[in-house]
C-alpha cells in the first residue's frame, strides 16, 4: 500500500522531462542540425593541413579586380538589404502620472461621499458591495472636481484635469529622456470619454509649442484598449516618416463622468475608474537604439464590434431619468475571453516557440481528423513571455485572464497591485503595470512583455515589446515611494 | 571560379529582387479615391427663415441688441433657406439635448450615407481595412466607427480610428492618416467618414461670441472610400498628389480664438473669437508656404522669388503681403475648394489666392445651399464641381479647410476621368448659380435695425412674425 503513490510521481517527472526535452529539442533544431556539421567541416579542414589550403587558394587565380567586384557586390547587396527592412520602433522611456496624495481617495472618503450624494439607500449598498469586492486599495485618487459634494463636472473642470495629468506625465518624460518639444514629430493622444474642442492634441501643442508640422492625431471614444491603438497608429506613421518619433499619450479623464443615477450596471464605473495618464516617447533614429528601452514587435488589433452582443457589452447611453453613464453587460467576462482568444488566433504564430506551435498544429489536426473530442491544446505562453501586463480593468478580468493563459499568481502580480494602488486607470494602466515590473527589478535585457488591452467596441488589442536594456532599480515613477510595501495580500472581500 | 561567379550572380539576383520590391511598394503608396457620397438629410429637417425666427425667439435671454447682432449674421453669412439642422433644435427642444438626440443625428446620417456608398461602388464592407471617422464634437463610447463596424458587420481585423475634436479641417486629417497607412505598400482599402454633431452643441444662452457657431454650422456628412491599390485606379475618381498640414497652436491667440468653452453664468458653447481671421491668416500662409513648392512649377517660384527679392530691393517695408499674393497658383491648379467656415472666409480666401468669381462659385453655393457643414463641407463643394461637368480628367484640384486649434490642412487631387455624378446637387444644380442674391432673412427680420432699445416691443415683434 504505502509504495503506491510512488508510481504516479515517477510517472509525472518522467512527462515533465520528456516535455523538456521535446522543447528544447525543436526550439533549438536548427542550432543541433548546424553543430555537427561545422564540427565536420572543422575537422576536415584540420585534416587536409595549411599546405592543400594554401594551393587551393592560388589554384582560384584571383586578382585585384575579382577582390574589388566580389568585395563591391557584397556591400552593395548588404546596404540594399538593410535599407528594406522594416524601421524599427524603439520605445525611449516612458513616464507615468503620480497623483498627489490630496487627490487620495480612501474606502471611507468614497462611501460617506456616496451616501450623501445617492439618494437611493439600494444604490449605496450596491456600491458599498462594489467596492469590498474590488480589489482597490486606499490610496486610488479621483481628481479635484471630484471631491465636490455633489461633484462639479464642469468643461474648465474637466480641462484642469487634463492639463493636470498630461503635463505632469510629459514634463517627467522630458525630464528623463532629454526630449526637446520642437523635436516632436507625432503626436498621439488618446482619451475615450472627454473631447472638446479644439482637441486635447492642440492643448499640447499650444503648451509645449511644437512645430507647426507636426502630424497630430485625437482618438476618442475607443475605450481602455485605445493606448494600444494608439502605440499602432505611432508605428505606422513612424514607418513611413524617416528619422522622426513620437510622443503617445493615454489618458482617461473622469471629471465629466461621474454618473449621478441608480441604475447598477452603470454605477460600476464610478467605484473603479480613477486618474492616470502615460506619456510615451517611441522613435525610429537608430541613435536612440541605444538607449532605448525597449523594441515594439507587434501589435495585434481584434474588433469584436460585428457582433451586436459584443458592441453592446460597454455601452454609453441615458438611462430613464436622462443620466448619461456607461452600462457594463454581465456577459462581459464571456466576451472578454472570446475576443483574447480571437487575439491569441493571431498573436500566437508570431510569438509562440516552434515547440508550441506543433503541439498546437497536431492537436488541431488531431481533432479535426481523428477525434474531436480531444481536448483543445492551449499554447504556454509563459514561454514566449517573460512579464505579462493585464489591463486592470477589474478583479474579474484578471482572474479569467489568469485561468485561460494558466498564469500563475507572479504573472499577473503587476495588474493586481496596479488595480489596488491606483485603481483602474484605463489606458494607461498597461504602463503603471510595466513600470511595477521595472520598479521590482524584474525587468532584464532580452525579456518580452505582452501587452494586452480590452476596450468597448468590444476590442482585445496586443502589443509585444522586447527589452533591450536592464533597468536598474530604484527606478523613478509613480511606483518610487510605495514600491516596497509591495506585493499586498488583497483579500476577497474587504469590511467597510 | 564558377563557385564565385555563381555567388556573384545569386547575391545580384537578390539585389534586384530587392529594388524590386522597392518599386512594388512605390507605386502602391499613391491614395486614391475611389467614390465619395455626401448626406443629405430628410427634408423635414430644413431650416428656412420661420423655423430661424422660431428658434431665436424661444431663447429668453435674448434682447434687442443680440437680435441685431443675429440678423447681422444670419444677413451677412450667404446661407440660404435649404439648410438641414437635427430634428431636435426643430422640434424646439435644442435647450435640453439628450443623449439619444446626438445619437439619432449620427444614425440618421451613417445608416444612410455608409450603404449607400457600398452600394454605389459595389464594395463589400468586409472589403475594408482601414476605418476612419472624424466627427468633432461628439464622440459617444463604444466609438462610433465601432458602431459602423456592428452595422455593417466587418472583419475583426478592421483598424478603426476615431478622431474628436480636431476641427473643421479634421477630414483632411483623416485622409493624412489614411495616406500615411498606405505608405507601408500593403493593398489597403479605407473607408473615411466625416461630418458633425450639431444636436447637443447648441448655445441657449447671449454671449455673442458664442452665437455665431448657431448660426453657421448646420448638418451634413460625407462618406469616402479610399485606396492604394494600382488595379483600382481605373475605377477611381481623383488621386491624391500632397497633402500639407499647418498647426499654429503654440501661439497662445491661435489656439484660443476657436474654443468651446462655458460662458459666465456655465452654459457650454462654441466661442469664436474677434482674433480669429489673424490666425487663418497666419496659418494660412504658413501652410501655403509649404504647399507652393510641392505643387507649383519651377517656373512660377523662380518668378515669385525674383519678384519678392525686387520688392525687397526696391520697397524693403511691405514685402512679404503683396509679394504672396503674387504667387500664381491658378497656373497650375484648375478648381479651388475653399471651406465653406463663412461668406467672410471665402471671401478672404478668394482674395488672398487671386480667385475669380468662377473659382469661389462652387464654395459660394455649398455655403448657401447647405451652410457650414464643417468638416464635410470641402465634399459639398466638389460635388457642385462635378453637378456643374467641370472636373475633367488630368484637373487639379486644391483643397483648403481650416479649423480649431489653430489649424490649415491643404491638399492636392488630381482627377482621373471626366466626372458627372451629380449626387446630392441633383436636384437642384439648375437653379444654381440663383439669378438674385436678396437675402430672404433681410427681408423678414430687416425691421431689427428700424428699431431702438425704446421703441422696441418684443411681444409685438413676434406677434407680426407669426401672423
Amino acid at each position: 500500500m504505502p509504495a503506491q503513490p510512488l508510481p504516479d510521481f515517477s510517472t509525472s517527472v518522467r512527462l515533465k522531462y520528456v516535455k523538456l526535452g521535446y522543447q528544447y529539442l525543436v526550439n533549438h533544431f536548427l542550432t543541433l542540425l548546424l553543430i555537427p556539421m561545422i564540427a565536420t567541416c572543422v575537422l576536415e579542414l584540420v585534416r587536409r593541413g595549411p599546405e592543400e589550403l594554401i594551393s587551393v587558394y592560388n589554384s582560384l587565380d584571383l586578382d585585384v579586380i575579382h577582390i574589388l567586384c566580389s568585395s563591391f557586390v557584397i556591400i552593395f547587396v548588404l546596404t540594399v538589404y538593410y535599407m528594406s527592412r522594416p524601421r524599427p520602433v524603439y520605445l525611449v522611456d516612458y513616464a507615468c502620472f503620480k497623483p498627489a496624495p490630496s487627490c487620495r481617495v480612501p474606502f471611507a472618503t468614497f462611501m460617506e461621499h456616496t451616501s450623501m450624494i445617492c439618494e437611493d439607500p439600494k444604490s449605496v449598498q450596491f456600491q458599498t458591495r462594489i467596492l469590498e469586492r474590488s480589489g482597490l486599495g486606499e490610496e486610488t485618487c479621483l481628481p479635484p472636481a471630484n471631491h465636490y459634494i455633489p461633484p462639479n463636472p464642469t468643461m474648465e473642470a474637466a480641462r484642469a484635469e487634463a492639463q493636470l495629468v498630461i503635463f505632469s506625465a510629459i514634463d517627467d518624460l522630458i525630464k528623463k529622456t532629454g526630449l526637446q518639444p520642437k523635436h516632436i514629430d507625432i503626436l498621439v493622444v488618446n482619451c475615450s470619454l472627454f473631447s472638446p474642442t479644439p482637441s486635447l492634441s492642440a492643448m499640447i501643442v499650444n503648451k509645449y509649442k511644437l512645430r507647426s508640422n507636426i502630424k497630430s492625431f485625437n482618438l476618442s471614444g475607443m475605450g481602455c484598449s485605445a493606448g494600444l491603438l494608439s502605440i499602432d497608429l505611432a508605428r505606422d506613421l513612424l514607418q513611413v516618416l524617416p528619422g522622426s518619433n513620437a510622443l503617445v499619450i493615454s489618458t482617461e479623464i473622469i471629471t465629466p463622468n461621474f454618473y449621478k443615477g441608480n441604475r447598477r450596471d452603470m454605477l460600476l464605473p464610478n467605484c473603479l475608474f480613477r486618474m492616470g495618464a502615460a506619456a510615451i516617447l517611441l522613435s525610429n533614429r537608430r541613435r536612440d537604439a541605444t538607449r532605448a528601452k525597449y523594441r515594439l514587435l507587434h501589435v495585434v488589433r481584434t474588433h469584436k464590434g460585428a457582433d451586436d452582443r459584443a458592441y453592446r457589452c460597454v455601452y454609453q447611453e441615458e438611462d430613464s431619468d436622462g443620466h448619461c453613464g456607461i452600462s457594463l453587460s454581465k456577459d462581459l467576462m464571456a466576451i472578454a475571453g472570446d475576443a483574447l482568444k480571437s487575439n491569441i488566433t493571431t498573436i500566437g504564430p508570431l510569438v509562440l516557440p516552434m515547440s508550441e506551435q506543433l503541439l498546437f498544429f497536431f492537436t488541431l489536426v488531431g481533432r479535426k481528423l481523428i477525434n474531436p473530442t480531444l481536448r483543445p491544446y492551449i499554447p504556454d505562453f509563459k514561454q514566449a513571455f517573460e512579464h505579462f501586463c493585464i489591463h486592470a480593468g477589474g478583479r474579474a478580468v484578471i482572474d479569467e485572464l489568469q485561468k485561460s493563459l494558466q498564469l500563475s499568481a507572479e504573472h499577473v502580480e503587476a495588474s493586481r497591485m496596479t488595480l489596488h494602488r491606483f485603481g483602474n486607470t484605463s489606458s494607461s494602466s498597461l504602463w503603471y503595470e510595466l513600470n511595477y515590473i521595472e520598479s521590482k527589478g524584474r525587468m532584464k535585457r532580452g525579456d518580452r512583455v505582452w501587452q494586452i488591452g480590452f476596450g468597448s467596441g468590444f476590442k482585445c488589442n496586443s502589443a509585444v515589446w522586447k527589452c533591450l536594456r536592464t533597468v536598474k532599480t530604484p527606478v523613478d515613477g509613480p511606483w518610487a515611494e510605495c514600491i516596497h510595501r509591495y506585493p499586498v495580500d488583497i483579500p476577497e472581500i474587504v469590511k467597510l | 571560379m564558377e563557385f564565385l561567379a555563381t555567388l556573384t550572380t545569386l547575391l545580384l539576383l537578390f539585389s534586384l529582387l530587392l529594388i524590386c520590391k522597392y518599386y512594388y511598394l512605390k507605386i502602391h503608396s499613391h491614395c486614391y479615391l475611389i467614390d465619395y457620397a455626401c448626406f443629405k438629410p430628410a427634408s423635414d429637417r430644413q431650416i428656412t427663415t420661420q423655423t430661424s425666427g422660431e428658434i431665436i425667439e424661444r431663447n429668453k435671454t435674448l434682447g434687442l441688441s443680440e437680435y441685431k447682432f443675429l440678423l447681422k449674421v444670419i444677413v451677412n453669412s450667404g446661407i440660404g433657406e435649404e439648410t438641414y439642422g437635427p430634428r431636435n433644435i426643430i422640434e424646439g427642444r435644442e435647450d435640453s439635448p439628450t443623449f439619444d438626440d446626438a445619437m439619432l443625428e449620427m444614425d440618421e446620417f451613417l445608416n444612410v450615407s455608409v450603404g449607400d456608398l457600398f452600394a454605389k461602388t459595389k464594395i463589400s464592407p468586409s472589403d475594408v481595412d482601414v476605418l476612419v471617422l472624424n466627427i468633432s464634437m461628439f464622440s459617444p463610447a463604444p466609438s462610433l466607427t465601432s458602431r459602423i463596424v456592428q452595422r455593417h458587420k466587418m472583419r475583426e481585423d478592421v483598424k478603426t480610428y476615431n478622431l474628436s475634436g480636431m476641427g473643421c479641417s479634421a477630414s483632411l486629417i483623416s485622409v493624412d492618416l489614411v495616406r500615411n497607412i498606405f505608405k507601408s505598400g500593403k493593398k489597403t482599402l479605407a473607408l473615411v467618414v466625416t461630418s458633425e454633431s450639431i444636436s447637443p452643441n447648441w448655445y441657449s444662452g447671449n454671449d455673442k461670441s458664442m452665437m455665431l457657431g448657431n448660426c453657421l454650422f448646420r448638418s451634413g456628412g460625407c462618406v469616402m472610400l479610399l485606396t492604394n491599390n494600382p488595379s483600382m485606379r481605373a475605377r477611381a475618381k481623383l488621386s491624391l498628389k500632397c497633402l500639407v498640414r499647418t498647426h499654429i497652436g503654440g501661439n497662445d491667440d491661435a489656439y484660443n480664438c476657436a474654443i468651446q468653452k462655458e460662458d459666465d453664468v456655465g452654459r457650454v458653447g462654441f466661442h469664436l473669437s474677434k482674433g480669429l481671421p489673424k490666425a487663418a491668416v497666419r496659418a494660412f500662409a504658413e501652410n501655403l508656404q509649404h504647399l507652393a513648392p510641392k505643387i507649383l512649377p519651377y517656373r512660377e517660384l523662380a518668378l515669385y522669388m525674383y519678384r519678392s527679392i525686387k520688392q525687397l530691393i526696391v520697397k524693403p517695408k511691405d514685402a512679404s503681403n503683396s509679394a504672396m499674393a503674387r504667387i500664381n497658383f491658378k497656373s497650375r491648379v484648375d478648381h479651388f475648394c475653399l471651406h465653406t467656415g463663412g461668406s467672410a472666409v471665402i471671401d478672404a480666401v478668394g482674395r488672398a489666392l487671386g480667385l475669380s468669381k468662377y473659382d469661389v462659385e462652387p464654395a459660394r453655393m455649398t455655403l448657401h445651399r447647405w451652410g457650414n457643414t464643417s468638416a464635410s463641407s470641402l465634399w459639398y463643394v466638389l460635388g457642385y464641381m462635378e453637378a456643374k461637368r467641370r472636373l475633367r480628367k488630368g484637373d487639379r484640384v486644391l483643397m483648403i479647410s481650416f479649423g480649431a486649434g489653430f489649424k490649415c490642412n491643404s491638399c492636392l487631387w488630381e482627377v482621373n476621368a471626366d466626372l458627372r455624378d451629380a449626387d446630392v446637387w441633383e436636384d437642384c444644380i439648375k437653379n444654381y448659380p440663383p439669378q438674385t442674391l436678396v437675402n430672404p432673412y433681410l427681408e423678414k427680420y430687416g425691421w431689427v435695425n428700424e428699431d431702438t432699445e425704446e421703441t422696441f416691443n418684443r411681444a409685438q415683434r413676434m406677434e407680426s412674425l407669426r401672423r
